[in-house]
């Protein structure tokens, strides 16, 4: 069995996990994380994206709101490569309460969110395909964030700073010393375990920390509640839009990169189904019918495909009942709690504020272990947001390169670029042709952000999320991942496997018109042309 | 901004084939071809404007991979759009003004004809033309008329189409006009033939060189005064020309979104006119030709559906052997070859079809488009001819 | 005008269709909206391939000829042992002469390699994929080199020679891996990284580079007797060329197919128009024909839709081999499935959510697949209300009721299909 040791173990390798460990790291605390899966594989890799301006909050929880507005402000300082300004809509539909509009400018008034009414026409020049029946329309400082790309960037810088990262590594149990939690037992995919040992142990696991908590003998229960949403082919607007509401199912539509995402739903859901993500098809519908709303081409354009993720509400002090569940940033230590030394539990709160969440934790751990550091992350820009450059310069820089290539790797990796491209003609040619992903990104994500298989490596790059779903770059990038030294050629097609399969999860629940024709093409070719299920035959062959 | 209309990208399938039929991909791997230029690109350009690559500049327009596209995708049309946005920075402009300017340069042209001719073909004029225009030294300008067709009509050929009743209006464009009268005469004995006589309109160059060009404003005056004037009439409409045909029906509604529903139901290619008249037995009486002929079909023609009528037609004319050339584009593209940085890949466009023409060896060529006719009489040894001249050469006297 | 016969859809059914009804001496007509489906298939033609439960079918004749005994349904039942046979015979002669000679296994289906190195069962193949000079390589356990081309995205031979390795008429015979460079051959020539198979089959086209390709083939290949290529090397005279690389390296050359385009696939598309052409047929490309008036339970004129405008054209026998939903014969939406042209019946009537299986590659496979319009025993289509179309008649794809994959039969069924569809029409209108 392995041993190792550090300061602080993180469980969990979504935003919060990510940003504990760069927080730490930047106070010279070692830290080891822990993540099952791969990184933003869990809620961090299945909302919407959006970098709350806090709107969304002000009438109805205007801690959490003054908590978003504080951190987008941060964020666009310390992260711009993982954000976009598109700024944001409210906007009241006939059907809608109007009064709802006035309380909101008063609500955004007083957590300090900049928001203003403008007029239809205006909104319309704004966003040429909003709905034209609305009645009013307000701005806010909404943006879009991208999950993956900020987790990898915080594990990047704090992997630079001497962090480790173990992926595809699930904690199976704790170890204990009477009270005190001393570190943690895990098992890697191979089925290797491993025994880390550490002054504190963290639960960033998101809604499986109340699993965590199991392990470690304490009671923290959870009340899943299942969101899903809706991809569409490309951006069908470039602002943000809301219903000016109280929030509700399928009341808002978020621009992220090259596609537009209509959400959510909400559905709470027993704790045992936490891992099925399966989407409904009434949930499709609504999406469908109130996302038309906001912007009638939704029901023209391609839905690319469907997901969902679930939301951990915490039970602090062992409420049942739904309202009454906090949906703050909860912070949890739980020598106070429950008595057991060694652990904290981090939970709730938003994507947008995992920089904060980190904050909270990282002082609460580093006052136990006798650090005196300060943070810094709402200071030191993430890698790739070092410096701020137009991709305009970019681009010039990288002639010959076509702009478009250029843009598309600048938007995903902003100032890191420079690590990717080259002006070798191998290096710039595209693997992913709807999203422009060159072989100079694939090679470097395979080397530098700990990829173990093509579905990490989608996560690293966008390979295979455009409209084809990985049709044509699914196959090159499992040739390209044997030849990084990646997989066994075996292997490599076994991950091309594992990925298609992981698409058809998404693709199935909005399986009608283009979508089904690309489907149909697709089994064709994997299917049909390469045989894909006739391998099995080779080894069975093989027995016979 | 994007509007219903131009959503078609989003039916694209990432199936490749438009590329395999691009001429330009094919000839140049400095044009990444359709798919990547038109419905991948796209997504981009919606996401950031920014992302527009000068690459664009190479598409021909040609049209060839909205026919091999199985999904319907208006591949060059998203690809003429983008260009615009491309185009109002990069390009070189006094050559393009020069040359997307037909009826201006052929009106003052033609009226110096001889001098014009002599002067465009004299060395040092080419020396002159290829550095500061950016023409090529070796292309070949189409010979100007003395005159226009317009005033000939006027005062030769109006007179005579009097006695007939049923009419049909003329849009001749400026090919006719400035550079080819004798095809203009031949529709007019074409057309008297079939009982019919022949009125022109007033019109201004149909803007398909603006377009391609990126002169939209200009594209976009000349459209409604064409509009106006060919709605005014109540006859038929034809035209000669296959790339004004399609800038009538299709680019002024779908690209200029202009609305031409005043006439679009009474205008047709004129093989299609002349099709529906002989399918109602109304055929001129004919001669046998004694002509083998080799058929080229034009891009536009081919994206209009136009190739089976004027397939129809020579069919019907007696003493003809027809042969089918394979579609392939002949990389003239209106002004496009007529640039310096696209010459070479002009003439490489082409070279399949010079192939194919000089494997069939016919006695003359037969095609619907006028810059097609340039480009193959100065790459082949044959003479090109107009389907209806064909007709022409064939009915009895 | 009115056509003896007006084919809608330009694939490997329609194609088969026109070169038959030509032949007959019909005045014939293909519309077809777009490039077919044999852009992207594997130039192989699969007869029967697999069982219902998935098992390997040896003799596709023999299976066949129990399907039409079990399955009502199935369009080889409606077509009929012996016109199968004859239409594959057919397509054979016609391929021939056109230079892309076809072998076969006598009653035997014979294998093909993919690219990932699997073995699928296929029943006619081109001379690179199956001849009986293969068989004997492999027989004999003769060297196999498994070569690509440097810097091709889409091919990746070591993942065919893995995985070949593991199945039984691979497992004793020595196989290597390598990689030839492409010679600089264009003045503009940019970024060859990106070339598409068919990029690089234009190269082999010129003939031009053909020593040197076979100096490279040669030193990479060392010591086997036979070579495998990416499926690139010409389209029309592929076979002169494949001979010629042949003598000059003195190896057996196999070909796998790539990513789209194939150009397996695409020679026979190739070498099909070129055989409908000399029969004096006539190919409207870029055309989608929009709507059909039917009356009477007989189509009166069909129409295509050009700039608002729609032309109507008339036929006595109007055939439907549009394809399926991947080539816009079938249509999907939210609501359901339809034909699109006569809104015909079809046989996908269940809920959305029943179209697909839980897996990609799952062993059910998709229902979507056995999706397809209705027909009579004579392949007359249905409307909704039950009635055959006497003159308007189905081929390939677009026919429901079978699984195309699952079954290994989609080449199959377009041809006999096809040729069927030609055979009713010329004997109802010779008589
Ligand atoms: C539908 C929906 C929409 C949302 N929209 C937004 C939005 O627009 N903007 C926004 O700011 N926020 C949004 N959120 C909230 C946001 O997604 C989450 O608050 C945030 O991502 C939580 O991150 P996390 O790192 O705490 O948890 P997670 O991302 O869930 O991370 C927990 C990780 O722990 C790992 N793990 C679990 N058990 C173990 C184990 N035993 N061993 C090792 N690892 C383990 C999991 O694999 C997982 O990766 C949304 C949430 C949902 C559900
Ligand atoms: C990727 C792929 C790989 C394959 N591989 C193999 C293989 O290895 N072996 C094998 O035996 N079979 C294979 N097949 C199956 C076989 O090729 C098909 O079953 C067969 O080609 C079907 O032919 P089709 O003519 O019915 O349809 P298609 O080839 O799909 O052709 C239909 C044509 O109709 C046109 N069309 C559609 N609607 C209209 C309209 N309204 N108006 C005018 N035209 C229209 C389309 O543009 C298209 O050109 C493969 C298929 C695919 C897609
Ligand atoms: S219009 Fe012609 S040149 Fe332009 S992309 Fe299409 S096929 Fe190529
Ligand atoms: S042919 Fe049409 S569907 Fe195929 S890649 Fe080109 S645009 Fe897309």
């Amino acid at each position: 069995m392995n041993r190792m040791e550090t300061d602080v173990i993180v469980i969990g390798g979504g935003a919060t996990g990510a940003g504990t460990i760069r927080d730490l790291a930047l106070r010279g605390v070692k830290t080891i994380l822990i993540e099952k899966n791969d990184i933003a594989s869990g809620a961090t890799g299945r909302n919407h994206g959006l970098l709350h301006s806090g709107a969304r909050y002000a009438v109805k929880d205007p801690e959490s709101a003054q908590e978003c507005i504080r951190e987008n402000q941060i964020l666009r300082k310390i992260a711009w490569h993982c954000i976009e300004d598109t700024g944001g809509l409210f906007v009241t539909l006939p059907e809608d309460d109007p009064a709802y509009h006035s309380l909101l400018l008063d609500g955004c008034k007083h957590a300090g969110i900049p928001a203003k009414e403008i007029s239809i026409k205006k909104a319309l020049q704004l966003e040429p395909n909003l709905n034209p029946h609305i009645l009013s329309a307000i701005t806010v400082p909404d943006g879009t964030i991208d999950p993956f790309r900020l987790t990898s960037a915080n594990m990047l810088d704090a992997i630079e700073r001497g962090a480790k990262v173990l992926t595809h590594t699930k904690v199976v149990s704790v170890i204990k010393k009477g009270t005190e939690i001393i570190g943690v037992l895990c098992r890697n995919i191979h089925g290797e375990e491993i025994e880390i040992y550490a002054k504190m142990v963290v639960n960033a696991a998101g809604v499986w920390g109340q699993e965590i908590c199991n392990l470690a003998g304490i009671d923290l229960p959870m009340f899943p509640s299942k969101g899903s949403m809706l991809i569409i082919d490309y951006r069908i607007n470039g602002v943000v839009i809301n219903r000016c509401r109280p929030p509700a199912d399928g009341d808002i539509i978020v621009p992220g990169d090259t596609v537009s995402l209509i959400g959510t739903t909400s559905k709470e859901i027993p704790y045992d189904k936490i891992d099925e993500y399966t989407i409904d098809d009434d949930e499709i519908d609504v999406l469908l019918s109130d996302g038309e709303k906001m912007i009638p081409n939704v029901r023209f354009t391609r839905a690319l495909r469907a997901y969902c993720g679930v939301r951990p509400l915490v039970a602090v002090s062992g409420e049942k009942q739904g309202r009454n569940i906090s949906r703050g940033i909860v912070l949890i230590d739980h020598k106070e709690r429950d008595g057991i030394d060694g652990l904290v539990t981090i939970s709730g709160g938003k994507l947008m504020t995992y920089r904060l969440m980190a904050e909270k934790t990282a002082d609460l751990v580093c006052s136990k272990i006798g650090v005196k550091a300060k943070c810094k992350t709402d200071k030191i820009p993430l890698p790739g947001s070092e410096h701020k450059f137009t991709s305009r310069r970019t681009m010039k820089k990288f002639s010959g390169i076509p702009d478009s290539v250029v843009g598309s790797t600048f938007y995903r990796h902003g100032q890191r670029l420079r690590n990717i491209l080259t002006t070798d003609k191998k290096n710039y040619r595209l693997i992913c042709e709807c999203e422009m992903v060159t072989e100079g990104e694939i090679e470097y994500a395979i080397k530098k952000l700990n990829v173990h298989d093509l579905v990490d490596l989608r996560r690293r790059t966008r390979i295979g999320m455009g409209p084809c779903q990985g049709e044509l770059c699914a196959y090159r990038g499992s040739g390209l991942f044997h030849e990084y030294g990646g997989a066994s050629p075996e292997g490599s097609v076994e991950l091309l496997n594992d990925f298609l399969e992981e698409r058809w999860k998404g693709i199935k629940p909005v399986l009608w018109g283009d979508g089904l024709r690309e489907s149909e093409f697709t089994y064709w070719i994997y299917e049909g042309l390469f045989g894909m299920s006739n391998l099995k035959n080779n080894k069975k062959g093989l027995k016979q | 901004m994007i509007k219903l209309e131009n959503i078609s990208f989003d039916h694209c399938i990432k199936c490749t084939v438009c590329t395999m039929y691009c001429p330009v991909a094919q000839a140049t791997h400095l044009f990444p071809g359709p798919k990547q230029s038109g419905p991948d690109a796209e997504r981009l350009r919606i996401k950031n404007p920014e992302l527009v690559d000068s690459s664009l500049k190479y598409c021909t327009n040609c049209k060839r991979c909205e026919i091999a596209c199985p999904s319907n995708v208006k591949i060059a049309e998203i690809i003429q759009k983008a260009k615009w946005n491309y185009v109002k920075i990069h390009w070189f402009r006094p050559r393009d003004f020069f040359m997307s300017r037909t009826d201006l340069v052929g009106s003052i042209t033609t009226i110096v004809s001889t001098i014009t001719n002599f002067v465009v073909n004299l060395k040092i004029t080419r020396a002159f033309m290829h550095i500061f225009l950016k023409i090529p030294f070796t292309r070949q300008f189409p010979p100007y008329a003395k005159g226009t067709f317009k005033k000939l009509y006027e005062k030769k050929i109006s007179k005579t189409q009097r006695p007939f009743e049923k009419r049909v209006a003329f849009f001749h464009g400026c090919y006719i006009n400035y550079n080819n009268h004798s095809l203009g005469q031949d529709l007019i004995r074409v057309m008297n033939a079939m009982g019919y006589g022949v009125d022109i309109v007033k019109e201004k160059c149909c803007g398909v060189p603006l377009i391609a060009n990126g002169y939209i404003e200009k594209a976009k005056k000349n459209a409604k005064f064409n509009i106006a004037h060919l709605s005014k009439t109540e006859t038929p409409i034809v035209s000669t020309s296959s790339s004004c045909s399609y800038a009538l029906l299709h680019e002024y509604k779908e690209f200029l979104e202009m609305d031409n529903s005043g006439y679009i139901s009474r205008l047709d290619y004129i093989t299609k006119f002349i099709y529906d008249e002989f399918s109602r037995g109304n055929i001129p009486k004919m001669k046998p030709l004694g002509i083998r002929a080799a058929y080229h079909s034009p891009c536009h023609l081919e994206r209009m559906g136009g190739v089976m009528y004027t397939l129809g037609v020579l069919k019907k004319i007696p003493g003809l052997e027809l042969v089918i050339l394979n579609s392939e584009c002949c990389g003239i593209a209106g002004t496009y070859g007529f640039k310096n940085e696209n010459y070479e890949i002009s003439q490489a466009i082409g070279s399949a079809l010079f192939k194919l023409i000089d494997n069939a060896n016919p006695e003359f060529v037969i095609t619907d488009c006028e810059t097609c006719t340039m480009q193959i009489e100065m790459n082949t040894k044959y003479k090109v001819l107009h389907p209806v001249t064909l007709i022409a050469m064939a009915l009895k006297e | 005008m009115i056509y003896d016969c007006v084919i809608i859809g330009g694939g490997l059914a329609g194609l088969t269709c026109g070169i038959k009804c030509a032949k007959e001496g019909l005045h014939t007509v293909i519309i077809s909206g777009g490039m077919n489906s044999l852009h992207f298939s594997s130039g192989s033609i699969d007869l029967a391939g697999y069982t219902e439960k998935g098992a390997i079918v040896k003799k596709p004749f023999e299976y066949i000829k129990d399907l039409i005994k079990s399955n009502k349904e199935h369009p080889y039942t409606k077509i009929g042992l012996s016109s199968i046979k004859k239409s594959i015979d057919f397509f054979i002669d016609e391929l021939a002469s056109d230079n892309i000679p076809l072998n076969n296994n006598g009653e035997y289906n014979h294998f093909r390699v993919t690219p990932l190195g699997a073995v699928k069962p296929t029943y006619l193949s081109q001379e690179s994929v199956y001849s009986s000079k293969g068989k004997e390589i492999i027989k004999s356990k003769g060297k196999i080199a498994i070569l690509n081309f440097k810097g091709f995205r889409d091919y990746y031979a070591e993942q065919t020679a893995a995985n070949i390795k593991n199945h039984p008429i691979f497992q004793d015979i020595e196989i290597t891996v390598g990689s030839i460079s492409l010679p600089y051959y264009h003045k503009t020539e940019k970024n060859l990284h990106e070339f598409r198979s068919i990029d690089i089959s234009r190269i082999f086209e010129t003939e031009k580079y053909l020593p040197r390709i076979a100096e490279e083939i040669k030193r990479a290949a060392g010591d086997a007797v036979a070579i495998s290529l990416p499926a690139f090397i010409g389209i029309k005279n592929y076979k002169s060329i494949r001979q010629k690389l042949e003598a000059m390296t003195g190896k057996f050359i196999y070909e796998i197919p790539t990513l789209p385009p194939s150009i397996l696939g695409l020679r026979i598309d190739h070498a099909l128009k070129d055989r409908f052409f000399s029969y004096g047929g006539e190919y409207i490309a870029g055309e989608k024909i929009v709507s059909g008036k039917i009356n009477k339970n007989e189509v009166e004129s069909i129409s295509t839709l050009n700039e608002g405008r729609l032309s109507e054209i008339k036929s006595k026998y109007y055939v439907l081999a549009t394809g399926s939903f991947f080539s816009g014969g079938l249509q999907s939406r939210l609501e359901g499935i339809s034909e699109t042209i006569f809104d015909l019946a079809t046989n996908g009537t269940n809920p959305r959510n029943k179209w697909y299986s839980k897996n990609f590659f799952d062993k059910k496979s998709h229902p979507f697949l056995n999706f397809g319009v209705v027909t009579d025993k004579n392949l007359n289509a249905k409307t909704k209300e039950g009635k055959a179309i006497k003159n308007l008649l189905c081929a390939g794809a677009i026919i429901g009721g079978y699984n195309p994959i699952k079954e290994g039969c989609g080449g199959g069924v377009a041809i006999a299909s096809a040729y069927k569809c030609a055979e009713l029409i010329a004997k109802d209108l010779k008589k």
